[in-house]
C-alpha cells in the first residue's frame, strides 16, 4: 500500500544548470532544473533520449557534479548539499545512504548471487563475513531468488540478473536509490517484477526512489512523474499521463 | 575462497598467460642461478671431494698470501708446518702440491691440466675420497695419475702411446667419477709424481698448501682466525668450506659469469613483470563496470585496488608453484646431460621471494587501471 503521510522531501535538487564546453561550443544539459524526492515514494524521470535524464540522475545521486545548483539530501537528520561536500565525504554519503541500478546488470561473472551481495556489505564495512552471508540470504529471499543464490551470472536469466542487481543495491538498505533503465534490456513480464520489487522497496522500506525511463508502461507503477525536455523539467500529474 | 582468488580460477584462460609468466621468470631465475652454483662447483672440487669437504669439516688449508681460489696457490716453504704444528687441538699437516702442467698428447698437440698431488694413506686429508685403496696403491708408483674418465679422451690417455706432463712421461692407471673440470682437467697424483712432473716449478722444500685437521670445525675456525693474526701478511689460512666458497666466488666474479646471468635474469623478470602487469591491466579493465558499480555504491576504491594487488599475489603463488616442480624435472634433464643444476633451498627461496615482489610490482602497475574507472562511466 503507497504511504499516505506526507513528508518533507528527503532529496531537493535547486536550480541544477549542467553545461558542457566554453563559448559557443557550450551545450546545456540541464537549465535550472529542480526537483524533490520524497521518502516512501518511486518518482519516474522520462523524457526524449539526450534530454538530460541520465545526466539529472547523476547530479542527483552525486555522481556529477553540477555547473550551477545545489543537490540537497537528508543524511543523519539534516539536510546537507552533496556537492558541498569533499569527495571523500560524498563517497561516504553514498556508502551510506544510495543505491544503483543500471540497464546494464554488472555482476561479477565469477561471483554467485549471494556474493555480489555480500560483497557491497563486507567493503562496505556494514557486516563482517557471517553477518553479511545472512543479510544477503535475506535479501535474495525477499526478490524471490533463494534458489538461485548459489548461481554465477552465466546461470542466470537477464530478469533473474536484474533482480540481484536490485539486491546488490538494496541490501545496505539505502535512502536513495538510482535506477538508469532498469527494465530496458528486459521483457515486459520480467520489466514489471522490477518495478514491483522497486515500488515495494519505497513503499516499504521508505525509500526514495528516482527511475530514469523512457517506457510510458512503467506509469502505472509510480507516484510521481517528472518530465525532461530540452533542460528543462516539469512535474506532470499521473492521471493525465496515464490516458495519453 | 577470496574473491580475488574465484575470480582468477573462474578466468583463468585471461590470467593463464600472467601465471605462466611469472612461472616462465621464476624457472629461468631458478635454473640460470642453480646452473651457476653447479657449474662453480667444479672449481672447488679438490676441497670438496676431500674428507673435511664431504661433511666432517675439520681441517684447515694454509696456502700462500692471497691465494683466493684452490687452483691459484703459489709454493710455499715446507718450514710454515712449524706455524701451524703444535698448536692445541691440531693435529700434524700434510703436505699439498697443486699446480698447472702441460699435457702433452701421444699423438701430439698439448692441453693444459691441473696437477693435484696428495698423501695417499688412509688417513689422508688432501685426496679426493673418490680414490679407492687400489687406485692410490696403484698412484704410488712414479709418474702415474688419475683422472675424471670425461676428461680421458680430451686428455688424448684412451690412445696407444707416451702422453708426457711438463716432457715427462705419465701413465694413466685409473679413472674416476664426478670430478669434472671446468677448464684444465683434474690430474690426481702422489706428492711423489707431483713434484717429479713439476720439476723447476716447484722449488725444493716446498709445496703448494698445508692442510691440517683439527679436533672440531669450532676449533678449525679459531686455529684459522689464530694463523690469520700471527701470519697474515705471508701466508693464508681457510678452514675447507671457507676456502671451498672462497673458490667459487673468486671465479664467479672472476669470470664475470655472474653478472651475465644476473642481467639475463633481470631480462627474465622483467619480461616477466610487463605481462603479468599487462594481464591484470586488462582483466582490470575487462571488470571496469563491475568495479564502477561498487564505486557508486560508495565502496571505497581501495578495496578494489586491494583486490588487485591480491590477485597479483594469488598469481605469485601460482605461478612459483608451477615453477618449482619444473625446475626438479628441468634439473633431472640436465643431470642427464651430466650438467648439475645446484638447486639449493637459498635459490629456491630467493627465487620465489624475488618473483613474488615481482608480480606484486605487476599489480601495483595494473593499479592504473583502477584508477582509470569512474561511476559515470555507468551512465555514459
Amino acid at each position: 500500500m503507497p504511504m499516505t503521510v506526507v513528508r518533507s522531501p528527503a532529496l531537493k535538487g535547486l536550480g541544477i544548470t549542467k553545461s558542457y564546453g566554453d563559448g559557443e561550443r557550450r551545450r546545456v544539459a540541464l537549465d535550472n532544473v529542480s526537483l524533490e524526492l520524497h521518502s516512501g515514494k518511486l518518482a519516474l524521470l522520462m523524457g526524449p533520449s539526450g534530454s538530460g535524464k541520465s545526466t539529472l540522475l547523476a547530479v542527483a545521486s552525486g555522481l556529477l557534479e553540477p555547473t550551477e545548483g545545489q543537490v540537497l539530501a537528508e543524511d543523519r537528520g539534516e539536510l546537507r548539499d552533496v556537492w558541498a561536500m569533499t569527495a571523500k565525504q560524498r563517497e561516504d554519503f553514498r556508502l551510506r545512504t544510495t543505491g544503483f541500478v543500471f540497464q546494464g546488470y554488472n555482476l561479477f561473472p565469477a561471483l554467485t548471487a549471494r556474493q555480489q551481495l555480500e560483497i557491497v556489505l563486507k567493503w562496505g564495512g556494514y557486516a563482517g563475513t557471517f553477518a553479511a552471508r545472512r543479510q544477503a540470504d535475506e535479501m535474495l529471499e525477499r526478490l524471490g531468488m533463494s534458489p538461485n543464490r548459489h548461481k554465477k551470472p552465466a546461470h542466470l536469466s537477464g530478469g533473474e540478473k536484474q533482480r540481484v542487481a536490485i539486491g546488490r543495491a538494496l541490501v545496505k538498505n539505502p535512502s536513495f536509490m538510482f535506477a538508469d533503465e532498469p527494465t530496458s534490456a528486459l521483457d515486459w513480464e520480467n520489466g514489471q517484477k522490477v518495478m514491483e520489487l522497486l515500488r515495494d522497496a519505497a513503499h516499504e522500506r521508505g525509500a526514495s526512489i528516482l527511475v530514469v525511463s523512457h517506457d510510458h508502461r512503467l506509469l502505472p507503477y509510480v507516484d510521481v512523474y517528472y518530465h525532461l525536455e530540452d533542460g528543462h523539467l516539469e512535474e506532470r500529474p499521473l492521471g493525465s499521463v496515464v490516458s495519453h | 575462497m577470496s574473491y580475488a582468488l574465484q575470480t582468477l580460477w573462474h578466468e583463468r584462460q585471461r590470467y593463464a598467460s600472467g601465471v605462466l609468466a611469472v612461472t616462465f621468470s621464476a624457472v629461468l631465475m631458478a635454473l640460470q642461478c642453480g646452473l651457476l652454483l653447479g657449474l662453480f662447483k667444479i672449481t672447488s672440487i679438490p676441497l670438496d671431494q676431500t674428507k673435511a669437504g664431504h661433511g666432517d669439516g675439520v681441517d684447515i688449508w694454509v696456502g700462500s698470501s692471497g691465494t683466493q681460489s684452490v687452483d691459484l696457490g703459489k709454493p710455499i716453504p715446507e718450514s710454515y708446518l712449524t706455524r701451524v704444528a703444535g698448536r692445541p687441538g691440531v693435529h700434524m699437516p700434510e703436505f699439498y702440491i697443486a699446480n698447472f702442467g702441460n699435457l702433452t698428447k701421444p699423438v701430439g698437440g698439448t692441453e693444459l691440466c691441473y696437477l693435484l698431488g696428495s698423501r695417499l694413506d688412509v688417513d689422508a686429508r688432501g685426496p679426493a675420497a673418490v680414490l679407492t685403496p687400489e687406485l692410490r696403491h696403484a698412484l704410488t708408483e712414479r709418474g702415474t695419475v688419475v683422472v675424471d674418465e670425461s676428461d680421458v679422451k680430451r686428455l688424448g690417455l684412451d690412445l696407444t702411446g707416451k702422453p708426457k706432463i711438463n716432457g715427462k712421461e705419465i701413465r694413466l692407471v685409473g679413472t674416476v667419477k664426478g670430478l669434472r673440470s671446468l677448464a684444465a682437467p683434474w690430474v690426481f697424483c702422489s706428492l711423489d709424481t707431483a713434484r717429479h712432473l713439476l720439476g723447476f716449478m716447484m722449488p725444493p722444500e716446498h709445496v703448494t698448501y698445508l692442510i691440517a685437521e683439527c679436533d672440531s670445525p669450532e676449533r678449525a675456525q679459531q686455529v684459522v682466525g689464530e694463523l690469520r693474526a700471527d701470519y697474515g701478511n705471508d701466508m693464508s689460512a681457510y678452514s675447507t668450506l671457507e676456502f671451498s666458497t672462497e673458490s667459487r666466488i673468486y671465479w664467479l666474479l672472476r669470470t664475470r659469469a655472474g653478472i651475465a646471468i644476473g642481467y639475463a635474469a633481470l631480462l627474465g623478470l622483467l619480461v616477466g613483470m610487463v605481462i603479468t602487469a599487462q594481464t591484470l591491466y586488462s582483466a582490470t579493465a575487462a571488470s571496469a563496470k563491475e568495479f564502477a558499480i561498487l564505486l557508486a555504491l560508495g565502496i571505497p576504491r581501495w578495496r578494489i585496488m586491494l583486490m588487485v594487488l591480491n590477485q597479483s599475489f594469488w598469481i605469485g603463488i601460482i605461478g612459483i608453484g608451477l615453477a618449482y616442480p619444473v625446475c626438479l624435472g628441468l634439473r633431472e634433464l640436465a643431470r642427464m646431460g651430466n650438467v648439475d643444476v645446484d638447486l639449493r633451498i637459498e635459490i629456491v627461496g630467493g627465487t620465489a621471494i624475488v618473483t613474488m615482489v615481482m608480480a606484486l610490482i605487476s599489480g601495483l602497475f595494473a593499479l592504473r587501471s583502477v584508477r582509470k574507472i569512474e561511476p559515470m562511466d555507468l551512465l555514459r
